[in-house]
Protein backbone atom coordinates (compact mmCIF):
# COMPACT_ATOMS: atom_id res chain seq x y z
CA UNK A 1 0.00 0.00 0.00
CA UNK A 2 1.36 3.27 -1.43
CA UNK A 3 0.64 6.12 1.87
CA UNK A 4 0.45 9.98 0.46
CA UNK A 5 -0.10 11.45 3.97
CA UNK A 6 -2.08 14.03 3.62
CA UNK A 7 -1.76 16.72 6.43
CA UNK A 8 0.47 19.43 5.19
CA UNK A 9 -2.22 21.43 3.48
CA UNK A 10 -2.84 24.84 3.73
CA UNK A 11 -6.64 24.69 3.78
CA UNK A 12 -6.64 23.10 7.29
CA UNK A 13 -6.40 26.30 9.69
CA UNK A 14 -3.08 25.32 11.54
CA UNK A 15 -0.89 24.72 8.74
CA UNK A 16 -2.48 27.77 6.85
CA UNK A 17 -1.09 29.88 9.51
CA UNK A 18 2.35 27.96 9.93
CA UNK A 19 2.82 28.59 6.24
CA UNK A 20 2.07 32.45 6.79
CA UNK A 21 4.54 32.68 9.64
CA UNK A 22 7.00 30.46 8.44
CA UNK A 23 6.61 28.45 11.33
CA UNK A 24 9.31 25.79 9.98
CA UNK A 25 9.38 23.81 13.00
CA UNK A 26 5.69 23.23 12.80
CA UNK A 27 5.57 21.90 9.57
CA UNK A 28 8.90 19.76 9.62
CA UNK A 29 7.30 18.33 13.10
CA UNK A 30 4.48 17.91 10.50
CA UNK A 31 6.41 15.65 8.16
CA UNK A 32 8.74 13.93 10.78
CA UNK A 33 5.60 12.16 12.16
CA UNK A 34 3.89 11.61 9.26
CA UNK A 35 6.63 9.40 8.04
CA UNK A 36 7.35 7.96 11.39
CA UNK A 37 3.46 6.77 10.89
CA UNK A 38 4.17 4.95 7.16
CA UNK A 39 3.88 7.70 4.84
CA UNK A 40 5.42 6.84 1.70
CA UNK A 41 4.60 10.38 0.28
CA UNK A 42 3.80 13.31 1.82
CA UNK A 43 1.33 15.51 -0.22
CA UNK A 44 2.35 19.08 -0.20
CA UNK A 45 -0.70 21.39 -0.61
CA UNK A 46 -0.03 25.32 -0.32
CA UNK A 47 -3.95 26.38 -0.13
CA UNK A 48 -3.06 29.95 -1.15
CA UNK A 49 -3.95 32.66 -3.14
CA UNK A 50 -2.21 32.03 -6.69
CA UNK A 51 0.10 34.79 -6.34
CA UNK A 52 1.42 33.52 -3.30
CA UNK A 53 1.47 30.12 -3.61
CA UNK A 54 4.90 29.29 -5.95
CA UNK A 55 6.72 31.12 -3.26
CA UNK A 56 4.40 28.92 -0.39
CA UNK A 57 5.34 26.00 -2.38
CA UNK A 58 8.68 26.33 -2.43
CA UNK A 59 9.39 27.63 1.03
CA UNK A 60 7.36 24.54 2.25
CA UNK A 61 9.29 21.96 -0.14
CA UNK A 62 12.38 23.15 1.42
CA UNK A 63 10.91 22.85 4.80
CA UNK A 64 9.98 19.43 4.39
CA UNK A 65 13.25 17.96 2.68
CA UNK A 66 15.66 19.37 5.79
CA UNK A 67 13.46 17.27 8.00
CA UNK A 68 12.82 14.09 6.17
CA UNK A 69 13.98 12.26 3.04
CA UNK A 70 10.56 11.02 2.11
CA UNK A 71 9.14 12.05 -1.67
CA UNK A 72 6.83 14.41 -2.17
CA UNK A 73 3.29 14.64 -3.83
CA UNK A 74 3.18 18.13 -4.76
CA UNK A 75 -0.90 19.01 -4.75
CA UNK A 76 -1.89 22.23 -6.75
CA UNK A 77 -3.39 23.34 -10.18
CA UNK A 78 -1.04 26.04 -10.66
CA UNK A 79 1.44 25.44 -12.67
CA UNK A 80 3.38 27.95 -11.58
CA UNK A 81 3.38 26.24 -8.15
CA UNK A 82 4.00 22.89 -9.38
CA UNK A 83 7.19 24.27 -11.10
CA UNK A 84 8.36 26.04 -8.42
CA UNK A 85 8.23 22.65 -6.44
CA UNK A 86 9.59 20.51 -9.38
CA UNK A 87 12.63 22.50 -8.95
CA UNK A 88 13.37 21.87 -5.71
CA UNK A 89 12.66 18.20 -4.65
CA UNK A 90 15.11 15.97 -4.41
CA UNK A 91 13.52 12.85 -5.28
CA UNK A 92 10.85 12.19 -8.24
CA UNK A 93 7.52 13.70 -6.57
CA UNK A 94 4.27 12.31 -7.40
CA UNK A 95 1.90 15.33 -9.04
CA UNK A 96 -1.59 16.09 -7.87
CA UNK A 97 -3.32 16.04 -10.39
CA UNK A 98 -4.07 16.09 -13.98
CA UNK A 99 -8.12 15.79 -14.38
CA UNK A 100 -10.07 15.67 -17.87
CA UNK A 101 -10.47 19.51 -17.10
CA UNK A 102 -8.85 21.32 -20.07
CA UNK A 103 -6.41 23.82 -17.88
CA UNK A 104 -5.38 20.53 -16.49
CA UNK A 105 -4.42 18.82 -19.66
CA UNK A 106 -2.76 21.80 -20.95
CA UNK A 107 -0.94 23.39 -18.11
CA UNK A 108 -0.08 20.56 -15.65
CA UNK A 109 0.19 17.46 -17.75
CA UNK A 110 3.35 18.68 -20.15
CA UNK A 111 4.78 19.35 -16.70
CA UNK A 112 4.71 16.09 -15.39
CA UNK A 113 5.91 14.66 -18.62
CA UNK A 114 8.75 16.60 -18.90
CA UNK A 115 9.53 15.70 -15.30
CA UNK A 116 8.76 12.42 -15.29
CA UNK A 117 7.10 12.35 -12.14
CA UNK A 118 4.48 10.05 -10.95
CA UNK A 119 0.79 11.77 -11.81
CA UNK A 120 -2.58 11.18 -10.16
CA UNK A 121 -5.36 11.33 -12.55
CA UNK A 122 -8.69 11.75 -11.38
CA UNK A 123 -11.78 11.15 -13.33
CA UNK A 124 -13.56 14.13 -14.07
CA UNK A 125 -13.84 16.46 -16.68
CA UNK A 126 -15.35 19.78 -17.31
CA UNK A 127 -18.02 18.34 -19.76
CA UNK A 128 -20.13 16.46 -16.54
CA UNK A 129 -17.95 16.91 -13.66
CA UNK A 130 -18.09 13.92 -11.43
CA UNK A 131 -19.71 11.32 -13.02
CA UNK A 132 -22.96 9.18 -11.69
CA UNK A 133 -21.69 5.91 -13.60
CA UNK A 134 -18.41 4.05 -13.54
CA UNK A 135 -18.85 3.52 -17.58
CA UNK A 136 -18.32 7.62 -17.97
CA UNK A 137 -15.73 8.11 -15.10
CA UNK A 138 -14.01 4.91 -17.19
CA UNK A 139 -14.11 6.93 -20.28
CA UNK A 140 -12.13 9.53 -18.42
CA UNK A 141 -9.50 7.03 -16.99
CA UNK A 142 -9.03 5.76 -20.35
CA UNK A 143 -8.48 8.95 -21.92
CA UNK A 144 -6.07 10.05 -19.38
CA UNK A 145 -3.89 7.11 -18.84
CA UNK A 146 -3.56 6.92 -22.80
CA UNK A 147 -2.66 11.14 -22.61
CA UNK A 148 0.00 10.26 -20.06
CA UNK A 149 1.36 6.80 -21.50
CA UNK A 150 1.77 8.79 -25.29
CA UNK A 151 3.53 11.36 -23.32
CA UNK A 152 5.74 8.62 -22.27
CA UNK A 153 4.87 7.57 -18.47
CA UNK A 154 5.17 4.40 -17.23
CA UNK A 155 1.47 2.96 -16.07
CA UNK A 156 3.25 2.28 -12.49
CA UNK A 157 4.00 5.83 -12.57
CA UNK A 158 0.03 6.19 -12.91
CA UNK A 159 -2.01 7.07 -9.31
CA UNK A 160 -5.57 6.87 -11.41
CA UNK A 161 -8.48 8.30 -9.02
CA UNK A 162 -11.94 7.21 -9.51
CA UNK A 163 -13.60 9.66 -7.19
CA UNK A 164 -15.27 8.96 -3.75
CA UNK A 165 -18.93 11.46 -3.46
CA UNK A 166 -20.97 11.16 -0.17
CA UNK A 167 -22.40 8.47 0.81
CA UNK A 168 -25.24 10.75 2.35
CA UNK A 169 -26.18 12.28 -0.76
CA UNK A 170 -26.92 8.74 -2.99
CA UNK A 171 -26.86 5.55 -1.52
CA UNK A 172 -25.14 4.01 -4.62
CA UNK A 173 -22.00 6.17 -4.33
CA UNK A 174 -19.81 3.62 -2.75
CA UNK A 175 -20.78 1.39 -5.44
CA UNK A 176 -19.49 3.64 -8.63
CA UNK A 177 -16.21 3.93 -6.50
CA UNK A 178 -16.06 -0.22 -6.36
CA UNK A 179 -16.94 -0.59 -9.99
CA UNK A 180 -14.58 1.74 -10.95
CA UNK A 181 -12.12 0.56 -9.10
CA UNK A 182 -12.28 -2.73 -9.88
CA UNK A 183 -12.81 -1.97 -13.76
CA UNK A 184 -9.49 0.44 -13.29
CA UNK A 185 -7.65 -2.52 -11.92
CA UNK A 186 -8.60 -5.08 -14.88
CA UNK A 187 -7.68 -2.61 -17.24
CA UNK A 188 -4.42 -1.56 -16.01
CA UNK A 189 -2.95 -3.81 -13.60
CA UNK A 190 0.27 -1.92 -13.40
CA UNK A 191 -0.79 1.42 -12.32
CA UNK A 192 -2.19 2.29 -8.71
CA UNK A 193 -4.89 3.27 -7.54
CA UNK A 194 -5.79 6.20 -4.64
CA UNK A 195 -8.37 7.85 -3.62
CA UNK A 196 -9.52 10.59 -1.01
CA UNK A 197 -11.51 8.15 0.98
CA UNK A 198 -13.12 10.53 3.42
CA UNK A 199 -15.47 12.32 1.11
CA UNK A 200 -17.49 9.24 1.78
CA UNK A 201 -18.39 10.15 5.17
CA UNK A 202 -19.26 13.76 4.18
CA UNK A 203 -22.63 14.60 5.86
CA UNK A 204 -22.84 11.78 8.39
CA UNK A 205 -22.37 10.53 11.83
CA UNK A 206 -19.26 8.50 13.23
CA UNK A 207 -17.49 9.48 10.12
CA UNK A 208 -13.86 7.82 10.87
CA UNK A 209 -15.74 4.54 11.67
CA UNK A 210 -17.28 4.83 8.03
CA UNK A 211 -14.00 5.82 6.80
CA UNK A 212 -13.11 2.81 7.93
CA UNK A 213 -14.63 0.29 6.74
CA UNK A 214 -14.91 1.75 3.19
CA UNK A 215 -11.53 1.72 2.90
CA UNK A 216 -11.70 -1.91 3.70
CA UNK A 217 -14.18 -2.67 1.20
CA UNK A 218 -12.26 -0.71 -1.63
CA UNK A 219 -8.57 -2.45 -0.91
CA UNK A 220 -10.41 -5.51 -1.39
CA UNK A 221 -12.01 -4.31 -5.02
CA UNK A 222 -8.19 -3.06 -6.15
CA UNK A 223 -6.98 0.10 -4.27
CA UNK A 224 -3.26 -0.09 -3.27
CA UNK A 225 -2.76 4.01 -2.11
CA UNK A 226 -4.71 6.45 -0.18
CA UNK A 227 -4.54 9.89 0.61
CA UNK A 228 -4.88 8.98 4.48
CA UNK A 229 -3.75 10.82 7.72
CA UNK A 230 -1.20 7.76 8.71
CA UNK A 231 -1.10 9.20 12.63
CA UNK A 232 -4.91 7.78 12.63
CA UNK A 233 -4.03 4.83 14.61
CA UNK A 234 -7.55 3.37 13.99
CA UNK A 235 -7.51 3.60 10.51
CA UNK A 236 -4.23 2.19 9.90
CA UNK A 237 -5.15 -0.67 11.87
CA UNK A 238 -7.80 -1.55 9.34
CA UNK A 239 -5.32 -0.59 6.21
CA UNK A 240 -2.79 -3.28 6.96
CA UNK A 241 -5.56 -5.81 8.28
CA UNK A 242 -6.89 -5.78 5.25
CA UNK A 243 -4.12 -6.13 3.49
CA UNK A 244 -3.20 -9.23 5.02
CA UNK A 245 -6.22 -10.30 4.33
CA UNK A 246 -6.10 -9.80 1.12
CA UNK A 247 -3.24 -11.94 0.49
CA UNK A 248 -0.86 -9.14 0.19
CA UNK A 249 1.26 -9.48 3.90
CA UNK A 250 3.90 -12.28 3.31
CA UNK A 251 3.56 -14.32 7.10
CA UNK A 252 1.52 -11.40 7.79
CA UNK A 253 4.92 -9.30 8.46
CA UNK A 254 3.74 -6.06 8.37
CA UNK A 255 1.19 -6.56 10.78
CA UNK A 256 2.94 -8.36 13.25
CA UNK A 257 6.02 -5.35 12.92
CA UNK A 258 3.51 -2.69 13.62
CA UNK A 259 1.83 -4.51 16.57
CA UNK A 260 5.37 -5.08 17.92
CA UNK A 261 6.05 -1.50 17.34
CA UNK A 262 3.26 -0.51 18.79
CA UNK A 263 2.04 1.92 15.58
CA UNK A 264 -1.46 -0.12 16.30
CA UNK A 265 -3.23 -1.94 18.48
CA UNK A 266 -4.17 -0.60 22.18
CA UNK A 267 -1.50 2.40 23.05
CA UNK A 268 0.62 1.50 25.75
CA UNK A 269 1.60 5.01 27.53
CA UNK B 1 -55.42 22.44 10.64
CA UNK B 2 -54.51 20.45 14.01
CA UNK B 3 -55.67 17.23 13.02
CA UNK B 4 -52.61 16.57 10.80
CA UNK B 5 -50.66 16.02 13.22
CA UNK B 6 -50.01 12.48 12.18
CA UNK B 7 -48.79 13.58 8.86
CA UNK B 8 -46.49 16.00 10.50
CA UNK B 9 -44.91 12.96 12.74
CA UNK B 10 -45.17 10.94 9.58
CA UNK B 11 -42.69 13.42 7.79
CA UNK B 12 -40.84 14.04 10.83
CA UNK B 13 -39.74 11.16 11.57
CA UNK B 14 -39.22 9.75 7.69
CA UNK B 15 -42.13 6.92 7.31
CA UNK B 16 -42.52 7.83 3.77
CA UNK B 17 -45.04 5.56 3.21
CA UNK B 18 -47.18 6.52 5.69
CA UNK B 19 -46.60 10.53 4.56
CA UNK B 20 -48.22 9.68 1.07
CA UNK B 21 -50.99 7.70 2.32
CA UNK B 22 -52.06 10.42 4.70
CA UNK B 23 -51.50 13.44 2.30
CA UNK B 24 -53.58 10.83 -0.10
CA UNK B 25 -56.71 10.71 2.54
CA UNK B 26 -56.16 14.36 3.87
CA UNK B 27 -57.18 15.28 0.14
CA UNK B 28 -60.03 13.16 -0.53
CA UNK B 29 -61.92 13.75 3.01
CA UNK B 30 -61.15 17.58 1.50
CA UNK B 31 -58.64 19.42 3.30
CA UNK B 32 -57.74 21.97 1.37
CA UNK B 33 -54.29 21.13 0.03
CA UNK B 34 -52.48 24.55 0.96
CA UNK B 35 -53.50 22.77 5.07
CA UNK B 36 -51.65 19.97 3.81
CA UNK B 37 -48.76 21.58 2.54
CA UNK B 38 -48.29 24.11 5.13
CA UNK B 39 -47.86 21.03 7.22
CA UNK B 40 -45.17 19.31 5.06
CA UNK B 41 -43.21 23.25 5.53
CA UNK B 42 -43.72 22.97 9.25
CA UNK B 43 -42.42 19.76 9.30
CA UNK B 44 -39.15 20.44 7.17
CA UNK B 45 -38.44 23.23 9.94
CA UNK B 46 -38.84 20.59 12.67
CA UNK B 47 -36.50 18.55 10.61
CA UNK B 48 -34.10 21.47 9.84
CA UNK B 49 -33.69 21.67 13.70
CA UNK B 50 -32.76 18.24 14.37
CA UNK B 51 -30.17 19.05 11.59
CA UNK B 52 -28.96 21.53 13.62
CA UNK B 53 -28.77 19.39 16.88
CA UNK B 54 -26.94 16.62 14.85
CA UNK B 55 -29.69 14.47 15.24
CA UNK B 56 -30.10 14.17 11.74
CA UNK B 57 -27.89 14.61 8.81
CA UNK B 58 -27.66 15.30 5.00
CA UNK B 59 -29.47 12.18 4.21
CA UNK B 60 -32.56 12.95 6.58
CA UNK B 61 -32.64 16.63 4.29
CA UNK B 62 -32.45 14.69 1.30
CA UNK B 63 -35.02 12.27 1.46
CA UNK B 64 -37.18 14.92 3.54
CA UNK B 65 -37.16 16.70 0.43
CA UNK B 66 -37.54 14.05 -1.93
CA UNK B 67 -40.97 13.55 0.09
CA UNK B 68 -41.80 17.37 0.00
CA UNK B 69 -41.51 16.70 -3.93
CA UNK B 70 -43.68 14.07 -4.00
CA UNK B 71 -46.25 15.90 -2.16
CA UNK B 72 -45.82 18.92 -4.11
CA UNK B 73 -47.00 17.08 -6.98
CA UNK B 74 -49.77 15.46 -5.86
CA UNK B 75 -50.80 18.99 -4.49
CA UNK B 76 -50.14 21.38 -7.49
CA UNK B 77 -53.25 20.54 -9.41
CA UNK B 78 -54.99 21.71 -5.97
CA UNK B 79 -52.85 24.33 -4.73
CA UNK B 80 -53.05 26.31 -7.99
CA UNK B 81 -57.20 26.07 -7.32
CA UNK B 82 -57.15 27.60 -4.13
CA UNK B 83 -54.29 30.27 -4.59
CA UNK B 84 -56.15 31.57 -7.87
CA UNK B 85 -59.11 31.72 -5.94
CA UNK B 86 -57.43 33.24 -2.59
CA UNK B 87 -55.22 36.01 -4.47
CA UNK B 88 -51.94 33.32 -4.88
CA UNK B 89 -49.34 32.69 -2.72
CA UNK B 90 -46.59 35.02 -2.72
CA UNK B 91 -42.66 33.47 -2.65
CA UNK B 92 -40.47 34.87 0.00
CA UNK B 93 -37.87 36.20 -2.34
CA UNK B 94 -36.16 35.19 -5.45
CA UNK B 95 -32.04 33.83 -4.77
CA UNK B 96 -29.54 32.72 -7.73
CA UNK B 97 -27.57 29.73 -6.65
CA UNK B 98 -24.11 29.12 -8.34
CA UNK B 99 -20.76 27.49 -7.77
CA UNK B 100 -18.48 30.10 -8.70
CA UNK B 101 -15.61 29.57 -12.12
CA UNK B 102 -12.72 27.25 -11.25
CA UNK B 103 -14.70 25.30 -8.57
CA UNK B 104 -17.10 22.21 -9.82
CA UNK B 105 -18.12 20.74 -6.62
CA UNK B 106 -21.85 20.98 -6.69
CA UNK B 107 -23.49 18.72 -3.57
CA UNK B 108 -23.55 21.95 -0.76
CA UNK B 109 -25.03 24.36 -3.72
CA UNK B 110 -27.76 21.28 -4.76
CA UNK B 111 -28.20 20.64 -1.01
CA UNK B 112 -28.87 24.49 -0.14
CA UNK B 113 -31.15 25.09 -3.58
CA UNK B 114 -33.36 22.59 -2.38
CA UNK B 115 -33.92 23.70 1.07
CA UNK B 116 -34.69 27.10 -0.19
CA UNK B 117 -36.72 25.48 -2.59
CA UNK B 118 -38.58 24.42 -0.13
CA UNK B 119 -38.45 26.94 2.14
CA UNK B 120 -40.93 28.53 -0.21
CA UNK B 121 -37.91 31.12 -2.19
CA UNK B 122 -37.95 31.02 -5.67
CA UNK B 123 -34.40 29.74 -6.53
CA UNK B 124 -32.18 29.63 -10.07
CA UNK B 125 -29.62 27.23 -9.86
CA UNK B 126 -27.37 28.25 -13.28
CA UNK B 127 -24.59 25.22 -12.20
CA UNK B 128 -20.78 24.93 -11.52
CA UNK B 129 -17.94 27.10 -12.84
CA UNK B 130 -19.63 30.05 -13.76
CA UNK B 131 -18.31 33.22 -14.28
CA UNK B 132 -18.58 36.32 -12.67
CA UNK B 133 -20.04 38.21 -15.27
CA UNK B 134 -22.33 35.33 -15.88
CA UNK B 135 -23.11 35.42 -12.38
CA UNK B 136 -24.52 38.93 -11.95
CA UNK B 137 -26.05 39.18 -15.84
CA UNK B 138 -28.32 36.17 -14.34
CA UNK B 139 -29.24 37.69 -11.08
CA UNK B 140 -30.35 40.85 -12.94
CA UNK B 141 -32.66 39.27 -15.24
CA UNK B 142 -33.91 36.45 -12.72
CA UNK B 143 -34.42 39.93 -10.29
CA UNK B 144 -32.21 37.80 -7.28
CA UNK B 145 -32.72 39.33 -3.80
CA UNK B 146 -29.87 37.50 -3.09
CA UNK B 147 -26.98 35.60 -4.49
CA UNK B 148 -25.87 32.37 -3.10
CA UNK B 149 -22.18 31.73 -4.04
CA UNK B 150 -20.72 28.01 -3.69
CA UNK B 151 -17.17 26.94 -3.03
CA UNK B 152 -15.30 24.15 -1.21
CA UNK B 153 -11.99 25.04 -2.64
CA UNK B 154 -9.81 28.21 -1.50
CA UNK B 155 -9.04 28.84 -5.46
CA UNK B 156 -12.86 29.92 -5.01
CA UNK B 157 -11.90 32.96 -2.44
CA UNK B 158 -11.16 35.19 -5.58
CA UNK B 159 -14.09 34.57 -7.78
CA UNK B 160 -16.24 35.58 -4.94
CA UNK B 161 -14.69 38.83 -4.21
CA UNK B 162 -15.03 39.16 -8.38
CA UNK B 163 -18.77 38.93 -8.15
CA UNK B 164 -18.88 40.97 -4.97
CA UNK B 165 -16.32 43.65 -6.59
CA UNK B 166 -18.33 43.57 -9.82
CA UNK B 167 -21.49 44.10 -8.36
CA UNK B 168 -20.07 47.26 -6.90
CA UNK B 169 -18.82 48.73 -9.99
CA UNK B 170 -22.42 48.08 -11.54
CA UNK B 171 -23.77 50.02 -8.48
CA UNK B 172 -25.93 46.57 -7.79
CA UNK B 173 -24.33 46.06 -4.31
CA UNK B 174 -27.26 47.55 -1.83
CA UNK B 175 -30.14 45.87 -3.94
CA UNK B 176 -28.44 42.22 -3.67
CA UNK B 177 -27.13 40.47 -0.86
CA UNK B 178 -24.38 37.89 -1.46
CA UNK B 179 -23.94 34.84 0.83
CA UNK B 180 -21.10 32.42 0.22
CA UNK B 181 -20.98 28.69 1.28
CA UNK B 182 -19.11 25.83 1.65
CA UNK B 183 -16.74 23.96 3.79
CA UNK B 184 -13.71 26.51 3.99
CA UNK B 185 -15.72 29.41 4.59
CA UNK B 186 -15.29 31.59 7.99
CA UNK B 187 -15.19 35.27 8.71
CA UNK B 188 -11.90 36.46 7.59
CA UNK B 189 -13.31 34.54 4.42
CA UNK B 190 -16.05 36.69 4.20
CA UNK B 191 -14.52 39.76 4.99
CA UNK B 192 -12.02 39.55 2.56
CA UNK B 193 -15.04 38.52 0.03
CA UNK B 194 -17.00 41.39 1.12
CA UNK B 195 -19.93 39.32 1.49
CA UNK B 196 -23.12 40.12 3.91
CA UNK B 197 -22.57 36.48 5.40
CA UNK B 198 -20.95 33.11 5.29
CA UNK B 199 -22.30 29.36 6.11
CA UNK B 200 -20.73 26.06 6.34
CA UNK B 201 -23.94 24.51 5.82
CA UNK B 202 -27.81 24.29 4.42
CA UNK B 203 -30.16 24.99 6.94
CA UNK B 204 -27.91 27.95 8.57
CA UNK B 205 -28.13 29.57 4.78
CA UNK B 206 -31.64 29.40 4.53
CA UNK B 207 -32.50 31.12 7.97
CA UNK B 208 -29.90 33.93 7.00
CA UNK B 209 -32.09 34.67 3.87
CA UNK B 210 -35.50 34.40 5.24
CA UNK B 211 -34.14 36.47 7.75
CA UNK B 212 -32.81 39.05 5.03
CA UNK B 213 -36.59 39.13 2.74
CA UNK B 214 -38.65 39.23 5.87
Amino acid sequence: MIIIGEKINGTRKKVSAAIRERDAQFIKDLAQSQVEAGSNYLDVNAGTSPEREPEDMAWLVNTIQEATEAPLCLDSANPAALKAGLELVNKTPIINSVSGEKPRIENVLPLALEHKTGLILLALDDQVGIADTAAERMEIVHRLVGLAKDGGLAEEQLFVDPLVTAISTGTDNALVTYDSIAQTRAAYPKAHITCGLSNISFGMPLRSLINQTFMAMCIQVGLDSAIIDPNDRNLMSVLLASEMLMGKDKYCQNFSRAYRSGRIGPKND
Amino acid sequence: MADLKDLFTAVVEMQEDTAMELTNKYLDEGVPALDIFNCYQEALEEIGKRFEKQLYFIPELIMSGEMMKAASEILKPHLSEETSASGGQKKLGKVLMATVQGDIHDIGKNIASMMLDLNGLEVKDIGVDVPAETIIAEAQAFGADVIGLSGLLTLAFDPMKAVVDKLEEQGLRDKIKVLIGGGQMDEQVCNYVGADAYVTDAVVGVNYIKGWLS
